[in-house]
């Protein structure tokens, strides 16, 4: 067992640069000590009792379940990532892995290594349409690897929206997932892209969001975590044209168990470009969350504007929240802001609530999507909207 | 002066001349850090032996202990090159035209009277305030303080003095915690007794007439139950040394009802690395604040901190940093809940200008039980030009129930309305940039008296000349 040159076997018909490309990320992976806790990245989260060697199964090598819009504009390639590797090299072999290192860590090199299903999805110049890509990853047995790979081309002035699904048959499964995302976009550009994570309750999750934005591009990034028992998700966009902007959203829900880590950036490569970061979530029974963000604006990046907050709803005694937001600006032309809070239910307002005779319970129901609510409303498109609200709505119960 | 026999110890002056050096001598130990240099500073000020094993002690783990790789860049400090011990008098034997003309000019520009110039400048070690402090000295003997030197306080009251020494930072705190309690030398000891308020302020100022500012000075402050005192070190005009190391430790014990407040200003020269390590441990509804100032210095690290011990107790900082050309301030404050209900408030205001970087760096901790605190840090910094950098980062750890945290934090240049609403009042700029930057620090300079308020306000006056292009 274990994952080893042997287990690349069965990603067979690939073309040669991409069987060199995993080869490269394995021995990465092969290198690559596992992190520990004197990695400042890694302090608060613990992943030395994950031993991914024993999940070494590759499940589904192309399954996901692609839903293609009707009358989806002609020049629009949608297609497994794989598939696309095939038929499209000079669109994914210059792109792939460019924006999610795989010598990033250990787990990076695994993914970039192993990934099997996944989505390629290509836009060309100019072209848009309304309704959104969808994406779903099944997981079908546990004990096993499942680690998709969402690669997007966005044209110049394209503008469209795309749903990453990752969803567990059986709740109980174990085994090692990943669901990374480089998201390339062109001058001009409009995406909406929104990743709902529902892995099952016992699995070890790692994913990589990134986007690079080019001139007066648009990103709006919505990630929603509710799965895995540990969850590490990286969501980071690269401002490198004037005027881009980006909206990094997120909505976590963790209770047992769980622990979720997020680590952001947003780093502002140029001048005049906008980002707005606010990741919201609510902790129950044991459930540990970590935040660490940065904010980066590099020596020339004038007239840069940044937002970034990290609000956490602490609804158990004994759930964990630690908050870490940080700036780093090499800039004086820039306007920054961040802010962290961690707190219960505020006293006041459920005492409001009940002195207008609504039960505890229901008032504290309330109370949370109302937490929720100012950034359910920033989710891109309508579709992830009633899924989101429908996952939160069953959770909050 | 001059005449004065120089003597070198740590060779054979021991065996060869075996009796305490008297005051007026020159002392001066050699350069470099081994057991013998130690030995012989604790042998040269007569401590009882657990105080040399203390130091020795530290000494080994200052060896073990790595150099941390966070915050500044510290490797360029050469250890071995360092005097780790002088008597004040050796300081003394450099003139007032030694001095670089800035540091000078900069005297002048102040209004510092000519005999506290000398002072500051370490080329004089009397002072004017002798007299001030005496009759203080009477005032508060009345009343049970004490308020000296830390060696004479380990020589005069050994008991007091070794109950709490290093309890509140432990020799292995740190790298640096490690090197001052190995080699540390001067610094204040306070003791006010039971339901005692000290009304005026107490200032180094008063006390340092024979010694001189140290390098690794060590401070103990004991507030015992229901008291108060308010302690100031430093001051607004740069302080010139040739010592490249800084490295203070500050203890404070505040117990029960009691309320301290430390007041810091540092103005280091521009070629000194400030290395400080400063922590209170607040009992029951007991009061401690800092308030820290960082004008000066090449690198300085510093976060004064506040173990909140038992219910009640409150914290807080207020830290403004002032980073100007090639100097880098990561300052900051921790805040560390080890008691249920309790409070704690860090305010941050640093600016940078012409390259100068300056770093928030803080750490909000609230251990398991310590359910029902308040926690609250704002930091906001000013960036002057675009050569100029400003970082920030919060460590916010919760362990707790029913926990309330925040943070809040913004970056910002002088904003363009701001500087057009004072220039249409017929404001030059530059003297508009000034008010916005001492309003800007205005919460930092109202917790300050009087006299430091006003220093503070021109000193930033002579830091923003020629700032504006």
């Amino acid at each position: 067992m274990g994952f080893n040159p042997e287990s690349l076997a069965v990603l067979q018909g690939e073309p040669d640069w991409l069987q060199q490309r995993r080869r490269g990320a394995l021995a990465t992976y092969e290198r690559l000590p596992s992190p520990s806790k004197t990695d400042e990245e890694w302090r608060r989260t613990d992943v030395s009792r994950f031993d991914p060697g024993q999940f070494s199964t590759l499940e589904h090598l192309d399954g996901l379940k692609l839903e293609r819009p009707s009358g989806l504009p002609s020049g629009v390639i949608l297609k497994p990532l794989r598939q696309a590797a095939k038929d499209h090299p000079e669109l994914v072999e210059p792109r792939l892995f460019t924006l999610v290192h795989a010598d990033r860590d250990r787990f990076a090199a695994l993914h970039a290594a192993f990934f099997t299903g996944g989505t390629f999805l290509y836009v060309p110049d100019g072209v848009e349409f309304d309704q959104p890509v969808l994406g779903q990853h099944f997981s079908h047995e546990g004990g096993n690897s499942v680690l998709p790979h969402t690669l997007i081309v966005a044209g110049k002035n394209s503008r469209f929206n795309y749903l990453d699904e990752y969803v567990a048959e059986d709740d109980a499964e174990t085994g090692y997932r990943s669901g990374s995302t480089e998201i390339f976009l062109g001058e001009g550009a409009q995406v909406g892209y929104v990743a709902v994570q529902k892995w099952g309750r016992n699995v070890w999750h790692f994913a990589d969001q990134r986007a690079e934005l080019q001139k007066d591009s648009t990103l709006r990034l919505f990630n929603v975590t509710l799965g895995g028992k540990f969850s590490k998700t990286r969501v980071e966009a690269s401002l490198a044209g004037e005027g881009s902007n980006a909206e990094l959203k997120a909505i976590y829900f963790a209770s047992g168990e769980q622990f979720f880590d997020f680590h952001t950036l947003q780093d502002h490569r140029v001048g005049n470009t906008r980002s707005d970061l606010l990741f919201k979530g609510a902790l129950q029974d044991v459930s540990r969350t970590v935040y660490a963000g940065l904010i980066r604006i590099e020596k020339h990046a004038q007239r840069s504007d940044a937002y970034q907050a990290n609000r956490n709803l602490v609804l158990s005694d004994k759930a964990k929240a630690t908050s870490i937001p940080m700036l780093e600006i090499d800039n004086n032309d820039v306007r920054c802001t961040h802010g962290a809070t961690v707190g219960p239910v505020d006293p006041d307002h459920l005492f409001y609530l009940r002195s207008r005779g609504i039960p505890e319970a229901t008032a504290k129901r309330m109370l949370i999507q109302g937490f929720f609510g100012d950034v359910l409303d920033r989710i891109p498109f309508e579709h992830a909207r009633k899924l989101v609200e429908a996952e939160l709505e069953s959770r909050i119960g | 002066m001059a005449t004065v026999p120089k003597v070198e110890v740590g060779t054979d002056y021991k065996e060869k001349y075996g009796f305490f050096v008297p005051e007026e001598y020159v002392f001066k130990a050699k350069r470099g850090l081994n057991p013998d240099i130690v030995k012989e500073i604790s042998w040269m000020k007569q401590e009882p032996e657990w105080m040399t094993k203390m130091r020795l002690r530290s000494l080994e783990i200052f060896r073990k202990k790595p150099m941390p790789t966070w915050g500044a860049d510290l490797s360029v400090i050469d250890f071995e090159n360092i005097f780790y011990y002088l008597k004040a008098s050796d300081k003394q034997s450099k003139t007032w035209e030694d001095l670089p003309p800035d540091i000078k000019a900069t005297y002048d520009r102040l209004g510092v009277p000519e005999a506290e110039r000398k002072f500051l400048a370490g080329v004089s070690a009397q002072y004017e305030s002798e007299v001030v402090y005496h009759s203080l000295q009477e005032e508060l003997t009345k009343k049970g303080v004490i308020f000296t030197d830390t060696d004479s306080a380990l020589r005069d009251h050994p008991d007091l003095f070794k109950e709490y020494f290093g309890t509140v930072i432990p020799p292995a705190d740190n790298k640096f915690s490690a090197l001052n309690t190995a080699v540390w030398s001067g610094g204040s000891f306070i003791y006010v007794p039971k339901g005692v308020r000290v009304d005026i302020p107490l200032q180094a100022y008063f006390r340092i007439n024979a010694e001189n500012m140290g390098q690794f000075e060590r401070t103990l402050i004991i507030c015992d139950e229901g008291s108060f005192v308010h302690y100031i070190e430093g001051c607004t005009a740069p302080i010139y040394t040739t010592d490249s190391l800084h490295s203070a430790v500050v203890e404070i014990i505040v117990k029960k009802n009691a309320r301290c407040r430390y007041t810091t200003i540092q103005n280091w020269s521009t070629n000194v690395f400030n290395l400080v390590t400063k922590r209170a441990m607040a009992y029951a509804d007991a009061t401690m604040e800092w308030v820290d100032g960082n004008l000066g210095s090449q690198i300085t690290m510093k976060y004064p901190s506040v173990y909140l011990m038992e219910p009640g107790a409150k914290g807080d900082v207020l830290s403004v940093a002032f980073a100007g050309k090639g100097q880098h301030q990561d300052a900051g404050g921790k805040m560390i809940h080890v008691a249920p209900n309790t409070t704690s408030t860090i305010t941050s205001k640093s600016i940078s200008k012409g390259g100068g970087r300056t770093s928030y760096r803080g750490h909000i901790k609230i251990y398991p039980g310590a359910n029902n605190c308040k926690s609250f840090v704002k930091c906001d910094a000013l960036l002057l030009d675009d050569e100029s950098r400003s970082d920030t980062y919060p460590y916010n750890d919760v362990d707790a129930e029913n926990v309330t945290l925040g943070h809040e934090a913004t970056v910002s240049k002088v904003s363009d309305e701001q500087l057009f609403y004072l220039m249409s009042r017929g404001i030059a700029r530059a003297e508009a940039e000034t008010m916005i930057v001492n309003g800007f620090i205005e919460p930092f300079t109202k917790e300050l008296p009087l006299e430091y308020a006003v220093e503070l306000n021109r000193l930033i006056q002579l830091e923003m000349e020629g700032s504006v292009g």
